[in-house]
């Protein structure tokens, strides 16, 4: 197991800028807004699209001041185009 | 029935199983994939993904929320994955009631949210360079790359 850390999951246009669709993120108990600067100091090619990001914890779209704990997931969602 | 797969979706099937006695109206829609041209360029085909577990229960939200606003008796949700080829089809939604005007709406509402709210992706492979629906970026030139 990975203590100390949160899975980050990366789909669509931000999995192709990224070059991954996993990544790991050492971090304590913050929330998603905290999160967003580790994750693009380690992909700054995710910048540009920040505005565009949706997030989802564990499966469910959250907000900016979701809470998130060691090995949660977290995931990256650009715009959705299903259908 | 909400489910996220990777081949084929059979219509015929689905309109079958949602056949029932107290329902005389049956909506089925169907989205395809259809080829756009620009520039002396086309779409060869579409590549979808999804955030899998995600989206399974989004679409099951949406069936509940379809059964919450009207009376609905059976709905049924495939949404393909990977590669799909123009023509084919990458989303069936097949709603039974027992008058067609709420199976009509309700069909209508789903597609909707679908595009609003279910972690799923597409990307427009053309002949010259690829795009991300939505994002609008990806590796054509012509794409407005930022």
């Amino acid at each position: 197991m990975n203590a100390g850390s949160v899975k980050v999951l990366l789909f669509g246009a931000a999995a192709d800028w990224a070059g991954t669709r996993e990544t790991r993120i050492p971090s304590g108990e913050i929330t998603l807004d905290e999160l967003w600067p580790l994750l693009a100091e380690r992909h700054p090619e995710l910048s540009p699209m920040r505005d565009t990001l949706a997030f989802a914890v564990n499966g469910e779209y959250a907000r900016g001041d979701a809470r998130v704990s060691p090995g949660d997931e977290v995931a990256v969602l650009p715009p959705v185009s299903g259908g | 029935m909400f489910a996220i797969v990777e081949g084929p979706i059979d219509v015929g099937a689905l309109i079958s199983a949602a056949q029932r006695p107290d329902c005389g109206a049956i909506s089925t829609f169907v989205g395809n994939t259809r080829v756009d041209e620009s520039e002396g360029a086309s779409v060869e085909y579409l590549e979808y993904e999804a955030y899998r577990p995600m989206a399974n229960r989004k679409l099951e939200e949406i069936g509940a929320e379809m059964e919450e606003r009207w009376d609905v008796r059976e709905v049924c949700i495939v949404h393909r994955i990977g590669r799909v080829d123009p023509g084919e089809a990458s989303v069936a939604i097949v709603v039974a009631a027992p008058r067609r005007g709420p199976a009509f709406e309700a069909s209508r509402y789903a597609i909707e949210r679908i595009k609003e709210v279910v972690p799923i992706w597409k990307r427009e492979v053309w002949s010259d360079g690829y795009v991300w629906v939505g994002s609008q970026v990806g590796t054509r030139e012509r794409a407005g790359l930022p």
